[in-house]
């Protein structure tokens, strides 16, 4: 955690000091020229308006990333969205105070709206059984409608010309960000980061576990409302890039993202950062491409397409990453199953041995179904060396000999820990123990046979394979 | 309809494999339960008794094995069973009044859009009389306590005219006398021949409630005459914890999925 | 302005002007609020939002296909985008640990980012822009042409909706009653609470993507838990819910329509405006469930009587 956080200060005191306080170019006001020199603008980083929005996106994109993970981990994703709706009429109010875009008056506006939102909420809830699903999109539409009739007021008073610094907030646009934005901004996202490093402690226990929390003698209710701050500032901090309507899905999306790639709290967070960091800089680069677009959606896409990654390719519980994992595992049940299905001969006919010949036709007819798949099969244990196959016969190697009395193994050890310590008939253990044998590690195995005192023979009296008789 | 055969049991579990939420619950669940026996499903918590219900219902699905209602499918036959759920699971805020909830019972009859008529409303006010509630019909159900709302789903359950009850804790934060005055009610439901599935999770009084006792968890660990199952060595197996390996692989299984 | 200018001169002067707006405004928030009782109820209420929001993209796609506005084509983008998302949700988490909140938070914020992508690339050839779907287009009713009654044919298309969804209401009222109620009891009755819910989200969709055109994306989550939510606190009978819940869109409408007049605003969000204040009417004297009821009620003792 500390590593984490004392690199990203390092961060931003670095771009701190490559702020000049010049004038700059917006990206909405240069010329529009082919793509590909927007490209090899933004690579070289020469245009002052961009570095500004880049710098922007880095500031927000980091705090929403860090304040989302709580938002995730602690199922608030529709508060969130609330809540960010619900800053509206206090960034109109913010504006009509000075009639002009005033970083400090509108983020004040906005602040205390959001906070009156997430206090009505709960007034709600708490005093009348309205429940907290309909309380939170009660707030959100009404104070978003507040919102939008002021906005028409503002219009109306002083004409369209004005509008156009109010329009960035419902949709976003990043090339608006000045350097006093930023330097509010960073301010605020210092502020930020430290209280974090500092309540980072108890404000996972009360994410966790709130009745440990009480018990703790943590101060629960401060502490929410000390969160519902964060989230407001976070909301607002990105509201001139991503707009209020988008804004919470830069708080879930990002966040969501390592939710499923880590499985600690901290490193989490510190993915949630770089990942909601990399979608705002992607959301950045795609809208520098398009002139007069709002910037709000494309960093919602960016993030989406970064959770699709996730979603399909996490190692540990990626959809594509377990369906490769469900082919291996097939294969390696209709390679068992083949062998077991040697075994049950050998057993049948002689003595399970290694080197005795079997006619493959003489196999096949002591099973149904598929031939094709046995057949294709019996080819892959050939090369693996479990059996030998010459003319149209097969016999089991050492190895392979080791392999199928271990699925044999496994098998009938599960039906006589079934039937001895599961309560299960005798005639009922048989389908289950089919799919368990797949399934057993070494380990259990011998946890097993220990727990069975080394058994010899299955419920039905078949001999259970022993070790090592090769 | 399904196919009535006189001696098949009321209710016949086999090999019944259920996981939630990739958390194995029930694990080879075999049992046949005979028409007109009350039985008493005991066991600690997390033992899945309540899953065992809603799988019969097919509210939860089970991966494995197959459950008959009175030798039929639960397709053909769930308009056979009554439910008492648990009380947490319904929001008593509801805008509905105690005589709505018992209706409900009657819905099963009706057909598509049809209203209940007066015919219904007799038999919901009958209900209401048998559990002492008559008195109430008019209320909005969050205005009554814990053990008159337990009370109005049992009327429901009554109006339903069911031939197999299944009932999740009906005695979960009722006081004494209610609990002694809804036995009595369930004994006679019993006599008319009508099969009780009751989960339970007293001891001391599941063994005085029921002619059968089904000892569960996550497998079936006894089921039989409640005098040949309550007996120390069965009640230390149910209770002393589960089988870690059984857990483990069936944890296993189903997150595998073959 | 006078009281005259703003109470009388609309009724009396400029009639054909705000009548078909009056008219529009209420059958959406009817509409809507008699579908939102069973959101409220069941604690779905966000869905509404989810849906609204994503239908953007479906509804500006058919838009680009079929050059203007076209209902059918807007209908089947509509429904197309709202089953994808529902797709997507459930893909999400029931095949990984995100958990449901979160699911529908990525997926409905992405598709009307998409959708606003859309609307602000190939919107302005068509009259879908972005100040529709924030403000909607009610204002406009009065510049259509009149087809019956002076009121434009998508009143009627909308007012055809409410009666239908009335109708529904009628017809299945015990079942849409019971699966909300108690699903798991309903599903021993033969009633398939799946089912039930699958067609209320069907006629949500209906209903959310017809009044898209006139209120937008955001405010017709307003219009669903408003009129619900207020009168949740006045009664404890759902057939009084619902039609409390129509007068109380009556109300908002008017309401709704003076404050445009007054403050010079779009009617959606005045309408939004005037039933927030009804909300909080009901929420601070309802006599039974309101904030002064508590506000008294947790000095006594009464409260706790009633636990037992």
């Amino acid at each position: 955690m500390n590593k984490s956080f004392r690199s990203v200060f390092l961060i931003f005191a670095l771009y701190f000091l490559s702020i000049d306080q010049l004038y700059a170019a917006r990206i909405g006001e240069l010329v529009e020229s082919n793509s590909w020199d927007q490209i090899k603008r933004f690579f070289t980083f020469s245009d002052r308006g961009l570095q500004l929005s880049l710098i922007g996106a880095l500031l927000f994109g980091s705090v929403c990333g860090l304040t989302g993970s709580f938002i995730v981990v602690r199922r608030m994703a529709l508060f969130g969205d609330a809540i960010s709706h619900a800053v509206l009429p206090g960034v109109a109010i913010g504006f009509m105070w000075g009639m002009e875009k005033d970083p400090l008056a509108i983020l004040v506006g906005a602040t205390i709206a959001g906070l009156l939102g997430s206090v009505l909420v709960q007034a709600i809830v708490r005093t009348s059984r309205i429940k907290q699903d309909a309380a939170l999109g009660i707030v959100l539409a009404s104070f978003f409608a507040v919102g939008l009739c002021l906005i028409r007021m503002i219009q109306n008073h002083e004409g369209a010309s004005k509008m156009s610094g109010l329009k960035t907030y419902l949709f976003g646009d990043v090339a608006v960000i000045d350097s006093s934005d930023i330097m509010t901004m960073s301010v605020i996202v210092v502020l930020t980061f430290v209280l974090f490093y500092f309540l980072y402690r108890p404000l996972l226990i009360v994410s966790f576990d709130r009745q440990f929390a009480y018990s703790l003698g943590i101060p629960v209710r401060l502490l929410d409302a000390v969160f519902q701050m964060f989230l407001v500032i976070a909301i607002v901090i990105s509201l001139q890039a991503v707009g209020v309507v988008l804004v919470s899905a830069m708080l879930i999306i990002p966040a969501a993202t390592a939710y499923l790639l880590a499985d600690r709290m901290n490193k989490m967070i510190f993915l949630a950062i770089i990942i909601g960091v990399i979608s705002a800089i992607l959301g950045v680069f795609f809208s520098f491409l398009g002139s007069n677009l709002p910037t709000g959606p494309f960093m919602v896409i960016s993030s989406s397409l970064l959770f699709a990654m996730a979603y399909l390719f996490s190692p540990k519980n990626g959809r594509i990453t377990n369906w490769y994992r469900y082919l291996q595992l097939k294969s390696k049940v209709r390679k068992e199953n083949t062998l077991k299905l040697i075994y049950h001969y050998l057993e049948k006919n002689a003595e399970a041995k290694e080197g005795v010949n079997i006619e493959v036709s003489e196999l096949l007819r002591t099973s149904k179904g598929d031939t094709k798949g046995k057949l294709s099969s019996l080819r892959i244990l050939e090369k693996s060396g479990s059996i030998e196959l010459e003319n149209k016969k097969l016999s089991l190697t050492n190895l392979g000999l080791e392999q199928a009395s271990s699925i044999v193994r496994n098998h009938r050890l599960w039906e006589l820990y079934l039937t001895n310590e599961a309560n299960y008939a005798a005639d009922h253990v048989h389908d289950d123990a089919e799919k368990v044998e797949h399934l057993l590690s070494e380990e259990k195995v011998k946890e097993l046979e220990l727990f069975l005192d080394h058994p010899t023979v299955d419920p039905h009296g078949k001999p259970i394979p022993g070790r090592g008789q090769v | 309809m399904a196919e009535i055969i006189d001696n098949s049991p009321a209710l016949e579990i086999h090999d019944l494999i259920v996981s939630y939420q990739k958390k194995p619950v029930l694990y080879g669940v075999d049992i046949a339960i005979p028409e007109g026996s009350m039985v008493g499903v005991v066991g600690p918590n997390g033992a899945g008794k309540s899953t065992l219900i809603k799988t019969v219902m097919g509210l939860v699905p089970h991966s494995h094995g197959w459950v008959k209602i009175f030798g039929g499918d639960l397709k053909n036959s769930i308009k056979r069973i009554g439910y008492v759920p648990q009380r947490e699971s319904v929001d008593w805020d509801f805008p509905v009044s105690v005589m709505d909830v018992v209706l409900m019972g009657c819905y099963g009859g009706l057909g598509l859009h049809r209203r209940p008529g007066k015919k219904e409303k007799d038999k919901a006010s009958e209900a209401l009389e048998k559990v002492g509630l008559e008195a109430y019909s008019k209320r909005q159900i969050s205005n009554l306590s814990g053990g008159q709302q337990q009370r109005v789903f049992l009327a429901r359950a009554l109006a339903q005219e069911s031939d197999l009850y299944l009932m999740d804790e009906p005695f979960a934060g009722v006081d004494a006398a209610t609990e002694v005055a809804i036995v009595e009610l369930l004994c006679q439901i019993r006599d008319q021949g009508k099969t009780l599935i009751v989960v339970h999770h007293d001891l001391a009084t599941a063994r005085e409630y029921f002619d059968m006792i089904l000892l569960l968890n996550m497998r079936v660990v006894g089921f039989g005459k409640t005098e040949n199952v309550f007996n120390a060595e069965l009640l230390q197996k149910t209770y002393g914890g589960r089988l870690t390996a059984l857990s483990e692989i069936a944890d296993k299984l189903a997150r595998e999925k073959i | 302005m006078s009281f005259n200018q703003i109470f009388v001169e609309p009724w009396v002067s400029h009639f054909s002007a705000y009548w078909p707006i009056l008219v529009m405004a209420f059958f959406v928030t009817a509409a809507c609020g008699l579908i939102g009782n069973y959101l409220v109820l069941r604690k779905i209420s966000l869905v509404g939002d989810a849906i609204s929001h994503s239908v953007l993209p479906g509804i500006a796609i058919a838009y680009m296909i079929a050059g203007s506005r076209s209902d059918l084509a807007m209908f089947i983008g509509a429904l197309i985008a709202g089953i994808f998302t529902t797709l997507i949700i459930e893909l999400i988490h029931s095949r990984s640990k995100i958990k449901k909140d979160a699911a529908i938070g990525i997926t409905f914020t992405t598709m009307f980012a998409v959708g606003v992508i859309l609307v602000s690339l190939y919107g302005a050839d068509t009259d879908l822009d972005l100040d529709c779907v924030l403000f909607g287009k009610l204002d406009f009713m009065a510049s259509k042409e009149k087809v019956f009654f002076g009121l434009p044919q998508i009143v009627l298309t909308m007012g055809f909706i409410l009666i239908l969804i009335i109708l529904l209401i009628v017809l299945f009222y015990k079942e849409l009653l019971i699966s909300s109620f108690d699903p798991s009891f309903a599903a021993t009755l033969g009633i398939k609470p799946r089912l039930v819910h699958y067609c209320l989200m069907c006629s949500l969709s209906v209903v959310v993507v017809s009044a898209f055109s006139s209120v937008g994306a955001i405010l017709v989550i307003a219009m669903l838990i408003l009129p619900a939510a207020t009168v949740y606190l006045l009664t404890d009978r759902l057939w009084l819910m619902m039609i409390l819940s129509i007068l109380h869109a009556f109300l908002s409408s008017i309401i709704g329509l003076h404050l445009t007049v007054a403050l010079k605003v779009s009617t959606a969000p005045a309408c939004v405006v005037a039933g927030m204040f009804l909300f909080i009417l009901s929420w601070i004297i309802s006599p039974r469930y309101g904030l002064l009821r508590y506000l008294s009620s947790s000095f006594d003792l009464s409260t706790f009587q009633k636990e037992n």
